[in-house]
């Protein structure tokens, strides 16, 4: 019943659009329309990247001159390329620069990237300016509106095409979002580095997002080019790029009607602006607005007065200078840099978040999360690690030796040999700065140790990448957690039972039934998991919402979707209290009996000592003792290491 | 020879301007891990508001303090509206589009004031050129490469030998634990951008003679200066200088032997390949990630 509504109203939104030229004849108002979805495609792609993988891009005004220029320049040069081609040409052209873009962006973020970008954008415009032998430089190309099977498309009918592109464009972004992909997308900018050990290569999803990104600029652009019917380098310039950016953080990050209302926004503003009568209403109309919003939120105790006032004397400034301007259109710039200010501090959602806070209404994380309650359980949560009867026990799971792992002048390890027995836990102890959670890392690929050797099922895993050695088999959780903030509990599951996914784009974008499947079958998987660590209640919860002890449980619940053979659990009693530290071991328990190996760091030691079969003790990064719990307990050595001094060993007594 | 030796004589001149725009940066970004992505605008502003005071008279030497003051607020102004609330909800996006947005708003208001096109600023110094090693060379282009390197040097010279500067250093090495120690860590970061501006501002006042004053004079400034700063490290004052001469001297090349449309690709390109094969720069020092 819930859904028929959303559905219904997409209908009567199609029919809208549909019938909108027929219904208005002025080509000037189909042509803003027009725009309007052409930006809107772009603005999708773009929050792939700017709203989900959390990148800043100002190299997209860029990719959307490339995409217009290469259909410009197919129209030129091959006058005799079908209609249909030209739009196909423009996106795997602008996808190539995208993932040129993508390069320098795998190894910078923040103020670097966007620097990057912006530096990109700068080159496409000087090239398209000055290679005239291909785009006529600064002249410009002229076009006609393109010819489908021999009829000459007017204007209507090209509406309706670019309507037909908006729509699928739309849906197909909007699958991919929500599948796998889109997950790999969101847990990049919750955290590269739990991304890249859940199996999800940081790497590749980025340069994916900035391909799928540059794919639908470039389509954008092509239909620019036929819309406007001429194409000239400064249109693509850093205040477009801006523009842009400012449509989807106005609009609303992570929504496709966000990117449709920033679009509309942005396409608007300029003719708004244009009528200086009209803007002083809409001027004094938004002062009034913000004004009642800022009382109402005073009055609720949401805000305080000091926070209000500089959107009120902002909005009211604006509305007061629009009186004593006669002439608008020279301050647009600054208009629109005076929008964008207020929009990054006072609606860091956009408007479509805002209108969702205010209304409290819920993502789809939340209703997902209770579809995934109804979904037939599957035959086990945790996979039992198949390979624990045909190998003898003896066998190592895990085997380093002598590693070195050396920071300048330090040696955070210094050859430490690890051997670990398949289906053990083994306990790593050792005073801070020991060099544990070192260990982890290097384990786990994060860093490369200096020298030494690590195999793990009797493959060196030394110089592997995080996420194949987590797709190989080990899985770990984080000391700090290091959850996908922003997404559900059942998402950050989800994200771990990534590599359960086999289907492609094309799966995704057009629902094959190889998609469907995967995806209900991981859904089952992680709602069994979240029961597993008791989490099933707070699946819809965002992660970042959790009570910290449930955070914990919510990553050892991630890591074992992997499927991993050997289980690494850095300190995950940490910070929890007494009773969540009993559910806690019987969980550490419950993951040996299914054959999975476990290496537990931890400073609580009633906890290692009663789970641990065998202990390892580190100090300074040497390895100083090891065996059964109740001998490292009497080791002197150890004491001496915990207690300091020159205190001699109870045993001793 | 003759016309080699010539460019890269304004190469360095203009390469000494980049690398005091990119010392700029390194500023801010010591003591906050921000930068100002309006720098350019700062040396705009800078240059105009000198050629405001010459046009009413003021003496060009006595004009100069009076810019530093201006670029002074107009730093404050940055980083009080742009950088802080960003920092203070940790928003890296946040003071990266605010920054932005103050640029565009700057250079629109110029327009409005200065109007749009660009004109002649009074040099102090006669246009004669002098001969040296066969090239003829401005005394202005002497100038801004000797005023670059003592703006440089002072603002170092402040942050090594007073109490004040070491508050500067301290911030940049660990601000939760400078502010610990009783430093008013926000003051400091106020401050940065308050000396930043200024730097910027007076390059403004130094290259205007060179290239004409106008709201549009700094457009890819500020993007060319980062790649200097990339190029040098963020974090290295000798690299800056380095990369500054580097980037001036292949612009004039490029602009000389391929076209003047060209010009500001190297910068550009080098800024890309910096950033996609070693990140900290040719100078800088590569930091260990901690998980």
């Amino acid at each position: 019943m819930m859904k028929s509504r959303p559905l219904l109203l997409a209908a009567v939104g199609l029919v809208l659009l549909g019938l909108f030229p027929v219904l208005v004849g002025n080509p000037y108002y189909i042509h803003l329309v027009e725009t309007i979805s052409i930006y809107a495609i772009l603005l999708f792609g773009l929050d792939i990247v700017v709203g989900y993988t959390g990148q800043v891009s100002l190299g997209h005004a860029g990719l959307f001159g490339i995409g217009a220029y290469a259909a410009g320049v197919v129209i030129t040069h091959f006058p005799d390329t079908p209609f249909v081609l030209v739009p196909v040409v423009a996106i795997a052209v602008t996808a190539l620069f995208g993932a040129v873009l993508a390069l320098p962006a795998l190894r910078v973020t923040g103020p670097y990237l966007a620097m990057v970008t912006l530096a990109f954008g700068t080159i496409i415009q000087i090239l398209i300016n000055e290679m005239d032998f291909l785009t006529n430089g600064p002249m410009g190309i002229t076009l006609t509106k393109p010819a489908i099977l021999g009829h000459q498309l007017d204007v209507r009918e090209f509406f309706w095409v670019v309507a037909f592109l908006l729509v699928a464009a739309m849906l197909v972004v909007h699958r991919i979002l929500r599948s796998h992909l889109g997950r790999a997308f969101e847990a990049l900018r919750g955290s590269p580095v739990a991304s890249d050990c859940m199996g999800v290569s940081v790497y590749r999803y980025k340069v994916y997002a900035f391909v799928v990104s540059a794919g639908l600029a470039g389509l954008a652009g092509s239909l620019y080019s036929y819309s406007e019917e001429y194409i000239s380098p400064n249109t693509y310039n850093f205040e477009l790029t801006v523009l842009f950016l400012l449509a989807i953080i106005m609009g609303g990050r992570k929504t496709r009607s966000g990117a449709l209302l920033g679009a509309a926004i942005i396409v608007m503003l300029p003719k708004l602006l244009d009528d200086i009568v009209l803007f002083r209403y809409v001027a004094v109309i938004f002062a009034a607005l913000v004004l009642v919003g800022a009382a109402v939120f005073t009055a609720k105790g949401r805000s305080t007065w000091q926070r209000a006032a500089v959107p009120v004397v902002g909005s009211v400034g604006l509305a007061a200078v629009s009186f004593r301007l006669s002439n608008i259109g020279d301050w647009r710039l600054a208009i629109f840099g005076l929008i964008t200010l207020l929009v990054v501090y006072y609606l860091q959602d956009g408007i479509v978040g805002f209108v969702r806070q205010t209304l409290g209404w819920r993502g789809h994380g939340s209703s997902d999360a209770n579809d995934a309650a109804t979904l037939p359980a599957p035959a086990a949560a945790v996979s039992t690690s198949v390979a624990v009867a045909a190998t003898p026990a003896t066998q190592d799971l895990v085997a380093a030796d002598k590693v070195l792992m050396q920071f300048g002048g330090l040696k955070a390890l210094n050859d430490v040999d690890l051997h670990v027995s398949r289906g053990t836990i083994h306990g790593l102890i050792g005073p801070n700065g020991s060099g544990k959670s070192t260990m982890m890392n290097v384990l786990t690929g994060i860093y490369v140790p200096t020298e030494g050797t690590i195999t793990f099922k009797g493959q060196s895993i030394v110089g592997r990448t995080s996420s194949r050695i987590a797709l190989a088999g080990i899985a770990r959780t984080f000391q700090n957690v290091q959850l996908f903030g922003e997404m559900t509990a059942l998402q950050n599951v989800l994200v771990g039972l990534h590599h359960t996914y086999r289907s492609n784009l094309l799966d995704v974008a057009l629902h094959l039934p190889r998609y469907r499947r995967e995806d209900r079958a991981a859904t089952a998987r992680a709602y069994a998991l979240l029961k597993f660590v008791g989490l099933e209640s707070l699946a819809g919860e965002e992660a970042r919402n959790l009570p910290y002890g449930k955070q914990r449980l919510l990553e050892i619940a991630r890591a074992l979707a992997l499927n991993p053979e050997l289980l690494l659990l850095d300190e995950p009693a940490a910070g929890l209290t007494a009773p969540d530290i009993k559910e806690l071991v019987v969980i550490v328990r419950k993951i040996r009996e299914h054959g999975i190996t476990l290496i537990l760091i931890e400073h609580h030691m009633d906890v290692v000592m009663s789970v641990c079969d065998v202990v390892t003790v580190l100090d300074f990064g040497q390895k100083i003792a090891e065996g059964t719990p109740a001998a490292v307990q009497a080791n002197p050595q150890v004491i001496k290491a915990y207690l300091g001094g020159e205190l001699e060993a109870p045993a001793a007594h | 020879m003759q016309i080699l030796t010539q460019l890269v004589f304004s190469g360095i001149a203009l390469g000494m301007i980049y690398a005091v725009i990119a010392f700029g940066y390194q500023l801010t970004f010591a003591t906050s891990d921000t930068l100002n992505f309006g720098q350019g605008e700062a040396l705009m502003l800078g240059a105009l508001v000198g050629l405001t005071l010459v046009g009413m008279g003021v003496n060009y030497w006595l004009m100069i303090p009076i810019v530093c003051v201006f670029g002074a607020i107009q730093g404050a102004v940055v980083e009080r509206i742009g950088v802080r609330p960003a920092l203070k909800i940790k928003s890296e996006f946040g003071w990266i589009m605010s920054t932005i947005a103050l640029g565009i708003i700057f250079r629109n208001v110029a327009e409005n004031v200065w109007g749009r096109d660009m004109r002649p600023f009074p040099s102090p110094l006669p246009d004669a050129p002098l001969h040296f090693l066969g090239a003829n060379v401005r005394p202005m282009e002497i100038l801004v490469a000797v005023g670059a390197v003592l703006m440089m040097a002072a603002v170092e010279l402040f942050n090594r030998k007073t109490i004040w500067g070491k508050a500067v250093v301290a911030t940049f090495n660990d601000r939760e634990a400078a502010r610990l120690m009783g430093i008013n860590t926000s003051l400091v970061i106020t401050f940065s951008y308050a000396l930043s501006s200024i730097s910027a501002a007076l390059a403004g006042v130094l290259i205007a003679p060179l290239t004409l004053a106008g709201p549009n004079m700094a457009a890819q400034l500020g993007l060319k200066a980062f790649a200097v700063a990339i190029i040098g490290g963020l974090t290295s004052g000798m690299g800056i200088i380095v990369g500054g001469i580097i980037l001036g001297v292949a612009e004039k090349l490029t602009g000389f032997y391929i076209s003047t449309g060209y010009s500001d690709v190297p910068g550009l390109v080098l800024l890309l390949i910096v950033l996609a094969v070693r990140p900290a720069g040719l100078f800088g020092k590569t930091a260990i990630k901690k998980v």
